[in-house]
């Protein structure tokens, strides 16, 4: 018997198809995934699964869950038990009042069925599997966003769903990270089955299995994904494959430093009383690209707000060199649907920044060129565009004002491949350009080779 | 702004409308005064003449009811905007200001907190018994509260997120922050406050009438009437159950429209 079937489901917003219709049958111990950009209605594909799409949005087609044909409302009695799903935005799937601890403990209980000392063992035994033994009384603006991740993953699995649903499980986790989560998915799936969405051609490989590669709501490649990954046939799926940042070109080496833009000598960054890194002692030039990189929650987003001086640092001191304006200190963010208004249009929250500053409009069309942003998507306001456009907004903004230093917070960790090659190739041609200094986290090692001149690790 | 109501809502609204027009343009469809007493014709059952009967005095009901009523809802819309204004910027600027002000502004709500509210506005109204604007004065001093504590909560929670931080990082100023983050989190909370704050502004001022220390006679407010209409339940019971009627529905009307969609 499948343990779930698909029939030609498609969804529709209107009249408009967004996910053309799709088949699939997966059996107990089978794995999909299914490989896409950002916007390509992989998501959409997830939600029509479960049954949790928006009422504005109607689906076609027919969904069999272990042998029983099931409308959308029906399923959500399998939601938790026999259906779950990782969400994708860690921070809103999570009660922000609870701490994490209790809140997986809490769906082990009211969720698995276990007793209540039971599932208290149970969660702290994940949370120590997980790593965040001392993080289980924080609550989720406390932790970091890789760390959030794996509660939220850890409370999706909690249940003992045999049908697993992950929606990009992966983003904005270290590859160390990646792959323990990878393995937990892998592992649970051995009594059930396993459907993961992803952008990451990486996590495709690990996962393996069955493979459909969507574009545009279509389905564009399906098969074998070891096949796929060794002999693209689509033109779509060959760019996809490039994109990843394994096979990105290698970088001619930067040999040229501008002059000294900051220094940092004997730096500690951390919260309250708490250090999260000791002595760090570097300097920064003009038209540098410098990576940051170390594993979740070491306090790679607590030095950007202490370099911009938002956070005061513990100990050390940090010198700017520069006699450069305030707001040409620029940051972006790893989740940039938190780090804009939703109140006005993105055109509104454009417009503010150039009176603001006295912008040249002149400068705005290329630029918004080279970004890919169309007059069309400023019209919008943050919630109606995808969180890669988005961080392309973010980053039109910031260059807007002519940064001196650029700290990049995984800017690229919500963008889908292809983009995410553009956009960071963009932010480093940028720096080198305007003699813009850019500090780039990143949990891909890759990523930071192919992109940064050196390197900070935060580690040791 | 309509659209996005509720079904409850908009029958709230209705209500509401409704009432409003009743109070304003209803004492102009009939002759007379709420004041003119008229002793040869007491406790008058409603009628053609008289829509609504007359009072113990005389007097036309169907005028008095409607001054009544103006007089509860100018009450209930000063106080709201009063205590929304003075509540939403103390409770931004305690929460974006410096750390004595929040505590100064916290020690101060947690003593008027201290005491019911229903005693405090006693206290004020007796001290100038029968003033409106005394009666302002200390409704709104209760109410601004509940609009300073939840302002403060979003306010506080908002100050450290990235949108924020980010729009500081650009240079903008504390107005535009509020302008375009605090104010847009904040304004869909008012709705609900300020529609429960109109109900229990208006039951305050019918209760102070109750207790003859509100609005003094011969002036018609909807507490005071309750209690003298009471000698005359016997004869006329429809009499007392007026202002009663009156003020269970415009406590409603005000509870209905603060019913917004669950979340």
């Amino acid at each position: 018997m499948s343990l779930i079937h698909i029939d030609n489901l498609a969804v529709y917003a209107g009249d408009i198809e967004l996910v053309a219709p799709i088949s699939l049958t997966l059996k107990q111990g089978q794995r999909l995934t299914i490989l896409g950009q950002t916007g390509s209605g992989k998501s959409l594909l997830a939600q029509a699964i479960m049954g949790n799409l928006p009422k504005s949005l109607h689906t076609t087609g027919q969904v069999t869950l272990f042998g029983e044909n099931v409308s959308p409302k029906q399923r959500q009695r399998f939601w938790g038990r026999r259906i779950s799903m990782l969400p994708q935005e860690p921070w809103n799937s999570l009660d922000p009042l609870m701490g994490a601890q209790p809140q997986l403990q809490e769906t082990y209980q009211l969720v698995a069925g276990q007793s209540a000392a039971k599932a208290q063992q149970s969660a702290d035994y994940t949370l120590a599997l997980q790593g965040l033994s001392d993080s289980g009384h924080k609550r989720v603006d406390q932790l970091s966003g890789g760390m959030a991740q794996r509660v939220a993953i850890a409370c999706a699995m909690a249940g003992g769903a045999p049908v697993l649903l992950a929606d990009e499980p992966t983003k904005g986790l270290d590859v160390s990270r990646r792959d323990q989560v990878v393995e937990q998915l892998m592992t649970q799936s051995e009594q059930g089955t396993l459907i993961t969405i992803t952008h990451d051609v990486a996590v495709a490989r690990q996962i393996g299995g069955h493979m459909m590669v969507i574009k545009g709501g279509k389905l564009v490649e399906e098969g074998d994904a070891t096949a796929i990954l060794a002999e693209p046939q689509h033109d779509f799926t060959r760019a996809l494959i490039a994109a990843d940042p394994v096979n990105w070109p290698i970088p001619e080496p930067n040999i040229i430093k501008g002059e000294l833009l900051l220094q940092a000598s004997d730096l500690t960054i951390g919260h309250g009383d708490v250090a999260l890194s000791k002595h760090l002692n570097f300097d920064l030039h003009q038209g540098e690209v410098v990576g940051v990189v170390g594993d979740s929650g070491c306090g790679k987003s607590t030095l950007g707000d202490t370099l911009l001086g938002v956070q005061p640092a513990l100990g050390g001191r940090v010198q700017r060199h520069q006699t450069a304006q305030p707001h040409q200190w620029q940051k972006l963010y790893q989740d940039p649907t938190a780090a804009v208004s939703r109140a006005v249009s993105l055109a509104t929250l454009l417009e503010d920044t150039v009176k603001l500053h006295n912008i040249d409009r002149t400068r705005i069309k290329p630029l918004m060129q080279q970004l890919g942003l169309t007059d069309d998507l400023l019209k919008r306001n943050s919630e109606g565009v995808s969180g890669g456009e988005l961080q392309r907004f973010c980053m039109l903004r910031a260059l807007l004002l002519d940064p001196v230093f650029l700290f990049a917070d995984e800017p690229t960790s919500r963008l889908d491949p292809i983009t995410a090659q553009e956009v960071s190739q963009l932010l480093v041609d940028v720096a080198k350009q305007n003699g813009c200094a850019v500090m780039l986290v990143s949990h891909d090692p890759d990523m930071i080779s192919k992109r940064c001149d050196r390197v900070i690790n935060l580690n040791v | 702004m309509m659209s996005s109501f509720t079904a409850t809502q908009k029958t709230g609204a209705g209500l509401l409308l409704l009432l409003i027009a009743y109070a304003f343009f209803g004492p102009m469809l009939q002759a007379g005064d709420a004041a003119t007493q008229d002793l040869n014709h007491i406790l008058t059952p409603p009628n053609a003449e008289y829509w609504f009967g007359t009072d113990h005095f005389g007097r036309n009901m169907w005028i008095r009811l409607a001054d009544a009523l103006q007089l509860s809802l100018m009450m209930a819309g000063l106080c709201v905007l009063t205590s929304a204004i003075i509540g939403v910027s103390a409770g931004v600027l305690a929460a974006t200001g410096s750390r004595w002000l929040d505590r100064g502004l916290d020690a101060i709500v947690t003593m008027i907190l201290a005491l019911p509210g229903l005693v405090l506005v006693l206290i004020f109204a007796a001290i100038v018994p029968g003033s409106f604007w005394m009666l302002y004065v200390a409704i709104s001093l209760i109410q601004w509260i509940e609009y300073f504590r939840v302002s403060r909560a979003i306010t506080q929670r908002l100050t450290r997120s990235p949108e924020v931080q980010s729009s500081k990082l650009m240079g903008f100023g504390q107005w535009y922050i509020f302008r375009r983050h605090y104010w847009p989190a904040i304004a869909p909370q008012l709705f609900t406050i300020a529609a429960f704050g109109a109900a229990s502004a208006i039951l305050m001022m019918a209760s102070l009438g109750f207790v003859y220390v509100g609005i003094q006679p011969p002036l018609a407010e909807l507490g005071l009437m309750i209690v003298e209409h009471f000698p005359y339940y016997s004869d006329a019971p429809w009499l007392l159950a007026q202002p009663l009627v009156l003020l269970a529905l415009v406590v409603l009307a005000c509870h209905l429209m603060g019913r917004g969609r669950t979340q």
